[in-house]
């Protein structure tokens, strides 16, 4: 056992040390994951095959019909069945084939044995990947695709769950791109079901947010909720299924008024996003929707926020509004409402903005019941460009039944007074205390499950500390028998 | 049931909502048997490929349904029946003609949710309006209770009170009453946090009651203090209570940061 081991792992660090600096040539990356797959499937470690799909963002660019064609000979015997059915799914170039058979003889020298099945879906994955760069291309994608589904439930491996998982997201797309997403929603609902029963994580949570997003192109809100709340979605998910996953929880719930609850989920997945350099879209659609919700909620956003390099120019209609809310000007409101519409329209943020135009008048009635001792309804109308002195009257009566504002209207006068703001110190603030002390032990004890740890390594440490029992009981032992005199242990220790 | 005898029912149904005043009772009769013979023919909730003809009769039938639940002032069957619509409007709507009566229906859907008081489903279900905002803020069926909603949230009840005459179809005024309802309790409310004390005349005016033993009747109900003779209502206000020290809840959350801490150390 020893000796098989040391040499592979004497190559995986020869693998990783080029990858490092220069990435290998495509052909030769798809060959050493071809090797980790296998590894994989042998060792029963899914840690390999997740390396494999690491590189798959970068690798996914740098492959054309070419290196596709060679790593596909190169990795499969000459007449093997599973061979044919790939390479016909590439167009066939003659002269790169000459170019092969000329590359090939030292291959073939060696017979090669037929790659694991996991190889075989990993390729279609990427097949199907590059399928999807051109719009010519996609209604073949969507019937690989459905051959892939059925070829991957067939051979039913569960060493074939992360790469599945990667595949009904190119599944997804493809239906996507081919603009017939809604035809895709019975399958996935199939998959999730059978997923879910063989408890396969990470295709349960990939369908999950696959299923979520098709409902929610479409602005299906009553049936995302019904499947958030019939589903569970697994916790031991990888970070970017988590983001998209509340992403689309905040999405919902913003839409349900449970402005709360979207802004923890939004949170949430701003936290789990992956860096904002590298998937800016991600980061700017989530931030857009953080940034609605949290005016919903009557907070500012930050300042810092719209100068972050990334969210600057995507932001700056939001800005603009925030910018309304903030000093309480419903004219302002409209006319920014009204000059970008057609964003927040593409946004699928314009009727979330429009629900703003309450928190425009309660900031305006708050920051006159700060300044104002006494108004009277008159001057809040003109100042609030509302329509008449009535609506004032039954506005500022609901802000102060709401707990906008502290204070009451003398009717037959025709003004409002305000009250003093009570002083903040209450038993909410034990109340956020607390929600911030249970957040960060939350956060600790996530950490502490989060933690891997090597496998095996404790048998060493049973093994020393056996070892150290045993020495300890002989030297007790010899201790009794007399043989040892203090001089020797001292020299010994 | 055969093909031409459903035929005929609907053809019958169609005379009888149409009639001035319509055939109330008639229509109820003829819906019922025209659901049954829908379900016989798989028309009711369609699946596969049916003659398109008749899908466009089926979704008719429906929303004569809808508006005859209405008319009956029974809601809940308004619901059934707009959920049975839903498959018509959304599922087939690249292949169905467009139905004039689509969007009124909806409208009336949106106003029944918002007169029950279910402003998150109000929400959702305005979300999924297959209609870019420009077009919906455009449709007058769509926009009146668009309107009332924003009124609602911002507290401009007179508005709300003014556009209750504007209903686009005759229906939508079968809500106005539990629509009023709705605002008095609102303004109720408001009325207590707000004022001291009112004149009688102004609360009812802003009210809109037309009448003060109305107004007298709503006071009671709510439990204000009316002075006949100062002709003011006033208004009891809840005095603050001193706000109590929550220990129970303060000792829990102790003992349990100790046990965390116990746990990190």
């Amino acid at each position: 056992m020893p000796d098989v081991e040391k040499p592979t792992n004497g190559d995986k660090k020869d693998v990783k040390k080029p990858e490092a600096r220069t990435p290998p040539p495509p052909t030769q990356e798809i060959k050493t994951n071809i090797l980790l797959l296998e590894r994989a499937v042998a060792t029963l470690e899914p840690r390999f095959t997740h390396r494999v799909l690491r590189s798959l963002a970068a690798l996914r660019k740098r492959i054309d019909n070419k290196v596709l064609r060679t790593a596909i000979e190169e990795a499969y015997p000459k007449d093997s069945q599973s061979k044919k059915s790939l390479l016909a799914w590439l167009p066939s170039v003659d002269d790169a084939m000459d170019v092969e058979t000329t590359a090939l003889p030292p291959t073939k020298a060696s017979p090669i044995p037929e790659p694991v099945p996991e190889a075989d879906i990993y390729l279609r994955l990427l097949i199907l990947h590059h399928l999807l760069t051109k719009p010519e291309t996609y209604s073949k994608a969507i019937d690989l695709a459905q051959e892939t589904i059925h070829k991957m439930q067939a051979l039913n491996r569960r060493s074939m769950d992360p790469i599945a998982a990667k595949i009904w997201f190119a599944v997804e797309r493809a239906y996507e791109l081919g603009g017939e997403l809604a035809d895709a929603r019975p399958l996935f609902l199939a998959a999730q079901r059978s997923a879910a029963l063989r408890h396969d994580d990470e295709t349960q949570a990939s369908l999950i947010n696959r299923l979520l997003r098709s409902y929610l192109h479409y602005s299906l809100y009553d049936q995302a909720d019904k499947l958030v709340a019939k589903t569970t979605f697994p916790a031991s998910a990888g970070n970017p299924q988590f983001a998209r996953y509340h992403y689309f929880l905040g999405r919902i719930r913003a839409v349900q008024l449970n402005y709360t609850d979207a802004h923890t989920n939004l949170q949430q997945a701003i936290r789990r996003s992956p860096p904002p350099k590298v998937a800016p879209g991600f980061y700017q659609t989530v931030h857009k929707l953080f940034v609605i919700v949290e005016l919903l909620m009557g907070d500012i956003p930050d300042r810092s926020l719209f100068r972050h390099p990334v969210l600057q120019k995507a932001l700056h209609a939001y800005f603009e509004i925030v910018k309304a809310v903030r000093t309480g000007s419903l004219s302002q409101f409209q006319t920014t409402l009204a000059k970008h519409a057609a964003q927040f329209e593409a946004d699928k943020t314009y009727t979330l903005v429009a629900r703003l135009r309450q928190n425009v008048i309660k900031t305006g009635i708050r920051r006159l019941s700060l300044s104002y001792s006494r108004i009277s309804l008159r001057d809040i109308c003109v100042k609030l460009h509302l329509d008449s002195e009535e609506d004032a009257e039954y506005i500022v009566g609901k802000a102060i039944r709401d707990g906008v504002i502290e204070g009451r209207i003398v009717h037959e006068k025709g003004w409002m007074e305000c009250g003093s703001q009570k002083g903040a110190y209450g038993p909410e603030v034990s109340e956020v205390f607390s929600r911030r002390i249970g957040y960060c032990l939350e956060l600790h004890n996530q950490s502490v499950k989060a933690m891997r740890y090597p496998l095996n390594a404790h048998r060493k440490e049973l093994a020393a500390a056996e070892g150290a029992r045993e020495r300890e009981r002989e030297l007790a032992k010899e201790i009794q028998d007399g043989d040892l005199d203090d001089e020797d242990i001292g020299g010994e220790f | 049931m055969a093909h031409n005898q459903l035929n005929a029912l609907y053809s019958d149904l169609v005379r009888a909502f149409d009639a001035r005043p319509s055939d109330l009772q008639t229509c109820g009769s003829l819906l019922s048997k025209l659901k049954i013979g829908l379900m016989e023919a798989g028309l009711l909730l369609p699946q596969g490929e049916p003659n398109l003809q008749d899908l466009v009769i089926a979704r008719d039938i429906l929303e004569i349904g809808a508006f005859w639940s209405i008319r009956t002032r029974d809601v809940p069957s308004f619901d059934r029946y707009f959920s049975q619509l839903q498959t018509f409007y959304t599922d087939f709507s690249s292949t169905l003609p467009p139905s004039k009566r689509e969007y009124p229906i909806r409208g009336l859907n949106l106003i029944r949710l918002l007169t029950q008081n279910r402003i998150a489903d109000f929400h959702s279900t305005l979300e999924s309006l297959p209609l870019p905002a420009e077009a919906v803020s455009e449709n007058p069926y769509l926009s009146h209770p668009i309107n009332l909603e924003r009124w609602l949230m911002e507290g401009s009840y007179s508005k709300v009170w003014n556009a209750r005459e504007e209903a686009p179809v005759e229906e939508y005024k079968f809500f106005v009453d539990y629509l009023m309802s709705t605002i008095r309790n609102e303004i109720a409310s408001c009325e207590e946090a707000a004022y001291e004390s009112l004149p009688l005349d102004d609360a009812k005016t802003l009210l809109f009651f037309t009448s003060q033993s109305d107004l007298l009747t709503f006071a009671q109900n709510r439990g204000w203090q009316v002075n006949l003779t100062e002709k003011t209502i006033t208004f009891s206000r809840k005095t603050e209570e001193q706000t109590e020290i929550p220990k129970d809840k303060l000792i829990a959350r102790s003992l349990a940061y100790a046990r965390e801490l116990e746990q990190i150390v």
